[in-house]
């Protein structure tokens, strides 16, 4: 009977660890978006609320944050384990490559998972110094102080730069996750005949819906600001 | 050389139960002690490595391939009988070995063909155990189908992979033992000769086919399983690399050869294409439980088949045998396909192939039935010609599928050479004058499973095996052997490749050794060979060096055995003066086509003794009593 | 007889010790019923001719259920045909003047014997290590005793297809063998006879795939498109079910 670290670093456990953690940080994804939504609306009410509100948890938002960054982590480490296996696992490469076609899921979204994963990883960084650790406004809403997230993002969305690079990352983030997304159920073993098409379409339908998501707020910010 | 079959007194049915309690034990803590070398990995192989070494014996297993599972076994397609009687249609032990014996054409003994009846319901009970997925029905239970030769529904099956997954089952218990460490594998090794000390089997000389390294290997008993011979006729159905190679140089070290002309046409194989062509693809006899044979009735008909109407076809099977109409055995299937071939009525390119049409039964049963039972066949079919048999009849001809004959054994399955055994398609044993489809994997595993376990403790047991290393002058003499045979090959530098000379003998061999012979174009044959062979060893080229891969070099060894083997085979042919089974005689035949035998003059086994090179091998006799089947005239009319 | 005149570029290699390098033939002679091997099999016959060493490759059966046979053809493992192993492969889907890219099967635990010819023996150690039902010759009950429900044994048919070619590895961008490894493992956890040393199985053979030096499964799927028989990933995923069975439950 193997140790459970040696279970956890073989194939199959290492496909399944980047699998829970990869489906838990697209549920994150998912309520991230919908609460940036708020973005849209011209009034900076509603978002600062949202934000505050979710920094009123305290000491809970930040175990929550650290186990997501626990997941990443993970999520990293097994994604670059399986880069280098793989590279130790064909020395010698082919002069030809090609593909043999369906059913084979092979694609430019499957074969780049560790450079869009790395560039999702440098997104993220910048995201973050960006917004979390940015530069800190104040608001006072309803007789509250708090933080002013609207007024950075409004600022920062103004760069066509910044945007243009959070554009791109983003579709990256959707290549990602089409095929991400039905290889979580497959290394989890979740496979069906019935049900692996549904699956498989969904992952195309959430990397979509993601990626113009989330590429869609700073666009429409950018319009808004400094078009309009 | 005195042939002693050791065939068991008593009752038919009970002479394999007290044989066995006859047969002296090997005390368990003894077995260890003992190291047997089994040559071939195929369904025989596999299967007695596995049991030897579960019995506790040390296996030392050998095969050609880069893995045991790629054996020739694999190969086999449509199925595997037992007298289960599980259709409840009247089968029965007795009514599979009335089968076979009738099957063979009388030229089997009846003890060895009982006793293979008897095992085959075991086998089915193993393979079961094993994890082989055979074709079951709804309700859980093993589905059957019906076969060439046989009234009753006894083949098991696994679609059209039957020979893969019980190869697949034996291998998967060869690697068990692997794996508990009583087997030892030795893939790419090819046997090139026997170790024969005191006058007992005691080690092998192989080549390492990878680096070229000439290894000896020390056992108490060898173990030959190494298929057929079938490919001396250079087109075939056996695999590229089957061979007889490591049998030809057992019998060059004394043990005797049997039936060598007993061999199989397969009726059912899709026809030559071009002159490149490099090996015959069977498909499946169970074909022919739905499909119907037949060829147009005038001569060069050259219309497409579907535009030829009903009465213009004939089918010449059912016209010709109303009861088993296109089951009849094989033998006879492919005489009746060359013999309409003959009269120029054959079908496709070459006119050498004649039609199986499954329209009559797609329209009964519909084409999803069809397609559930013979999908894969249709598809292989439609890869290699490019037609769609839903739609276009299929064209069949004969090819050569399987050698019955091979190294004499007793009915403990031991060579003329004490110490050598030899399993499946190598040896004579059970198939007389020709084979029932079905039978092949049946007759390999049992040999492998039921009884070469019983019969090599009875030698081990009884024998005084002294204490040999690989030191031994026997082991350097066969190594020299071995050395020079290929120095030599490589020395020629002639102008003609391996393959070339292989074609040509082939030619020689289907020719005038194929489905029909006779005197003159047999004594025609001899030489032949002769002539082709003198110019082997003056003109062969092979490229390359020993001591590395070299596909030329192994083949050029083998070529050279198949130049020999293929004179015997013709020597045989032409002293059986009679036609059985696989063997048709032009000169011996009733008025109406039908074979003729003698059994007053011929109902024996022919064992040749190899004399020495460029001397003609000397026949020994092994009478054959029918104490319980009378022989008849076989008529599945 | 069409004639055609193809453009081969073919890996040579002497043996496990030296360098390789693409060398290119041109064949004038070939005809669309060829099958591929036979293809191979005339360019030898002209090497030999020349004098030159002919290309080495694996074959046997040649009606493709040895698994004896490889080749990477134009960067696809067994060439362009779907469930067609390189010996069913004939000349009729190319065309006249093409160029064929000819290479052997990578990867690490697949070393390179000779010109297109790898060792597979990996298979044979990963089979080894489980991929079996240890039952005694002699010690099985009667063959009917258990009823196997049709889609069940169907489906355990489906798996136990496999031919241990190994061209799953070879299109695998990770060279991972779970499409062989899952095979055999699901083959024999559907069967009710495969169920005793159903987790010991997974866990060892699973343990031994890694252990060669295999990648890991990414889920590209393009082994099940060169799979010779069509087998499915559907096993893979039952193959991560049953580690995680057995490693849990």
């Amino acid at each position: 009977m193997p140790s459970f670290m040696s279970t956890v670093r073989s194939s199959v456990g290492k496909k399944f660890l980047m699998a829970i953690t990869g489906l838990a940080m697209i549920v994150f994804l998912i309520e991230h978006l919908t609460g940036n939504f708020l973005l849209l609306q011209p009034n900076p009410e509603p978002y600062n609320k949202y934000a505050h509100f979710l920094l009123s948890f305290g000491w809970l938002l930040i175990v929550a944050e650290l186990i997501l960054v626990a997941f990443l982590v993970i999520h990293m480490i097994s994604g670059i384990s399986v880069f280098l296996k793989k590279r130790q696992a064909r020395p010698v490469g082919y002069h030809v490559t090609g593909s043999a076609g369906k059913p084979s899921k092979k694609s430019f979204a499957s074969t780049t998972m560790i450079y869009t994963g790395i560039v999702i990883f440098i997104f993220l960084a910048i995201h973050l110094k960006t917004f979390k650790y940015g530069p800190y406004y104040e608001t006072t809403v309803d007789g509250v102080v708090m933080r002013d997230l609207y007024r950075l993002v409004n600022e920062v969305f103004s760069d066509p730069l910044y945007v243009g690079g959070y554009v791109v990352a983003m579709i990256l983030l959707g290549f990602h996750l089409r095929h991400g997304f039905w290889s979580a159920f497959q290394s989890l073993g979740l496979n069906h005949p019935r049900y692996m098409p549904i699956i498989y379409g969904l992952g195309v339908l959430i990397a979509i819906v993601l990626a113009v998501g989330f590429l869609g707020i700073p666009v429409w910010i950018y319009l808004r600001e400094v078009v309009l | 050389m005195k042939l002693d079959s050791k065939l068991p007194s008593g009752p038919l049915h009970e002479k394999w139960d007290r044989h066995k309690a006859d047969l002296k034990l090997v005390n368990p803590a003894n077995k260890r002690k003992h190291t047997i070398i089994v040559v071939g990995t195929g369904l025989a192989g596999a299967s007695a490595g596995a049991t030897l070494a579960e019995l506790g014996y040390n296996v030392k297993s050998f095969c050609i391939q880069d893995s045991p599972r790629r054996a020739h076994s694999i190969a086999a397609q449509g199925g595997i009988n037992a007298a289960k009687n599980y259709q409840n249609d009247g089968d029965s032990v007795w009514r599979l070995f009335y089968d076979t014996i009738k099957g063979g054409d009388y030229r089997s003994r009846e003890a060895n063909v009982y006793r293979l009846a008897q095992l085959s319901v075991n086998i089915i009970d193993q393979a079961v155990a094993q994890g082989v997925p055979f074709a079951r029905e709804y309700g859980g239970l093993l589905a059957n189908r019906s076969f060439g030769g046989a009234q009753v529904s006894r083949t098991f099956y696994a679609r059209g992979q039957t020979g893969q997954q019980l190869l697949l089952g034996a291998y998967s218990s060869l690697l068990r033992q692997v794996d508990l460490g009583r087997v030892t594998l030795f893939p790419r090794r090819e046997m090139l000769d026997l170790v024969v000390i005191n006058g007992k089997a005691r080690g092998i000389i192989v080549r390492n086919l990878v680096t070229g390294e000439i290894e000896r290997h020390v056992a108490d008993a060898v173990v030959l399983a190494t298929g057929g011979y079938g490919n001396v006729y250079f087109l075939s159905t056996n695999a590229k690399n089957s061979n007889a190679t490591a049998a030809w140089r057992c019998y060059k070290r004394g043990a005797a050869f049997a039936n060598p002309c007993f061999t199989q046409i397969h009726p059912t194989c899709i026809p030559r294409a071009g002159h490149y062509q490099s090996k015959l693809t069977l498909m499946s006899e169970s074909l022919r439980n739905d499909g119907r044979v037949w060829v147009p009735k005038k001569k060069g008909d050259k219309r497409h088949p579907n535009e030829i109407p009903e009465e213009e076809r004939d089918y010449y099977l059912e016209r010709r045998y109303p009861a088993f109409g296109n089951l009849v055995p094989r033998d006879v299937a492919s005489r009746a396909a060359k013999a309409v071939c003959d009269e120029g009525r054959g079908v496709g390119e070459f006119g050498q192939a004649v039609y199986l049409d499954f329209a009559d039964a797609i329209k009964r049963l519909g084409v999803d039935v069809i397609r559930d039972r013979y999908g894969n066949l249709f598809d292989m079919y439609e890869r290699i010609t490019g037609e769609n048999p839903y739609e276009v009849p299929m064209r069949i001809y004969p090819a050569v599928h399987y050698t019955m004959g091979g190294l004499w054994v007793d009915y403990n399955l031991m060579s003329t050479i004490p110490g050598l055994f030899v399993l499946g398609e190598a040896n004579f044993s059970d198939h007389g004058a020709n084979r029932l489809g079905a039978s092949a994997l049946m007759q390999g595993l049992a040999d492998g499973y039921f009884i070469i376990p019983y019969t090599i403790g009875d030698y081990i047991a009884g024998t005084e095996l002294e204490a040999v290393s690989t030191d031994a002058d026997a082991f350097k003499e066969a190594e020299d052997n071995v050395r020079k045979h290929i120095d030599k090959l490589l020395s020629i530098k002639g102008k003609k490749s391996v393959l070339e000379f292989h074609r040509q003998l082939g030619e020689i061999m289907w020719d005038y050794v194929g489905m029909s012979r006779n005197a003159e174009g047999l004594k025609h044959a001899i030489e032949e060979i002769r002539k082709l062979r003198e110019e082997f060893w003056q003109n062969v080229y092979i490229p390359g060096d020993s001591r590395h891969l070299n596909k030329d070099l192994e083949f050029a060894g083998r070529v050279a055995d198949f130049l020999e083997l293929g004179e015997l085979m013709a020597i045989d042919a032409l002293h059986r003066n009679e036609s059985c089974g696989g063997h048709f005689r032009e000169e011996f035949q009733t008025p109406d086509g039908e074979a003729l035998r003698d059994d007053k003059n011929f109902a024996y086994v022919a064992a040749w003794e190899y004399k020495g090179d460029g001397k003609e091998p000397e026949l020994h006799k092994e009478p054959l009593e029918f104490e319980y089947v009378k022989p008849t005239t076989r008529s599945y009319k | 007889m069409k004639k055609m005149t193809l453009h081969l570029r073919i890996w040579r290699q002497k043996d496990a010790n030296s360098p390789g390098k693409l060398v290119s033939y041109t064949l004038n002679d070939v005809t669309p019923e060829m099958s591929f091997l036979e293809m191979l099999d005339v360019l030898n016959e002209h090497l030999i001719a020349k004098g030159e060493e002919p290309v080495e490759f694996d074959n046997d059966c040649r009606e493709g259920i040895c698994g004896m046979c490889s080749l990477v053809i134009n960067g696809i493992p067994h060439g362009p045909e779907h469930a067609t192993a390189t010996c069913q492969l004939h000349m009729r889907h190319f065309k006249d003047g093409d160029t064929i890219t000819i290479e052997p099967f990578r990867a690490k635990p697949f070393p390179v014997v000779k010109d297109l010819v790898v060792d597979r023996s990996a298979f044979d150690r990963i089979l080894a290590a489980g991929g079996y039902i240890s039952v005694n010759a002699g010690s099985a009950p009667d063959a009917n005793t258990i009823p196997i429900p049709k889609e069940i044994a169907d489906e355990a048919m489906d798996a136990a297809a496999c031919i241990g070619c190994g061209a799953c590895v070879a299109a695998c961008p990770n060279a991972s063998a779970s499409l062989f490894v899952s095979a055999k493992i699901s083959q024999l956890a559907l069967l009710p006879q495969g169920q005793p040393e159903r987790k010991r199985r997974a866990l060892r053979m699973i343990e031994q795939m890694d252990k060669e030096g295999f990648g890991d499964c990414s889920n590209h799927a393009e082994c099940e498109a060169v799979c010779p028989k069509e087998i499915s990933i559907v096993h893979i995923a039952r193959m991560r079910r049953e580690y995680m069975r057995a490693m849990f439950c």
